[in-house]
């Protein structure tokens, strides 16, 4: 027996993956801001999208999330060089979402 | 070891200051590679700018050589100092002439000071 389903219930398993689906719905910046949490447990994050102002130039992409300021207090910087510090938000990052994000600027501060 | 790395090798250990970026000195192609060449222009530093757009086996090297994800790149005396952020960062702060000045290479300390008045 063929199943057919009603639009009405691919409209909520839409809307169902967006409200318990992170891995499907999230955005680039709300995964920017979990895997730095979970990587470097900051005190302070702030992650500005700045691809508004990059319109037009290389890697902008319609909709944003392209170019990036992140700030991050973190204890963990404390000791380590400014190399270190980046290098330690990259791996956070991770290599996909590091590939995804066309340029990333950061401030980097115990 | 790979072409792009042995090229890369030799291309850090032949210049004391490197810039591996995209566009040249005189036309940088991206808003961080510009600003860095910038920085050296403006501070009169003698330096070999090496345009990763027109090699991709550069473009991919030197960030599996230097294990940083992004260009520009800079290179004093064969070693990373760093991208478009900590080159900004030191400049401000005086680090970068500090490092200069221990790596012996020359630059206009009056166009330092002066980056560091209009940005301070």
């Amino acid at each position: 027996m063929k199943l057919t389903f009603p639009t009405r219930v691919r409209e909520f398993k839409a809307f169902d993956s967006k409200m318990k689906g992170p891995e499907l719905k999230m955005t680039v910046t709300e995964e920017i801001r979990n895997r730095l949490e979970a990587g470097l447990s900051p005190r302070h994050l702030e992650i500005e999208d700045q691809s508004e102002a990059h319109r037009g130039h290389a890697g902008f992409r319609e909709g944003g999330e392209s170019h990036f300021h992140v700030e991050i207090h973190a204890a963990q910087f404390g000791g380590m060089s400014r190399i270190a510090r980046h290098r330690a938000v990259h791996e956070a990052l991770g290599k996909d979402l590091m590939g995804r994000i066309h340029a990333l600027s950061l401030t980097l501060e115990e | 070891m790979s072409d792009a790395e042995s090229r890369i090798k030799q291309t850090i250990t032949a210049n004391d200051v490197v810039l591996f970026m995209k566009g040249t000195k005189a036309m940088p192609q991206c808003g961080f590679s510009s600003r860095v060449a910038g920085v050296l222009n403006y501070m009169g530093v003698d330096y070999a700018d090496v345009n990763v757009l027109e090699d991709d086996g550069i473009r991919q090297g030197i960030k599996d050589f230097s294990d940083w994800p992004t260009i520009p790149q800079l290179y004093v005396k064969g070693e990373f100092v760093g991208g478009c952020d900590i080159i900004t960062e030191m400049t401000l702060s005086g680090e970068l002439d500090q490092m200069f000045e221990k790596s012996g290479v020359t630059f206009d300390k009056d166009a330092a000071d002066k980056i560091r008045e209009a940005n301070g």
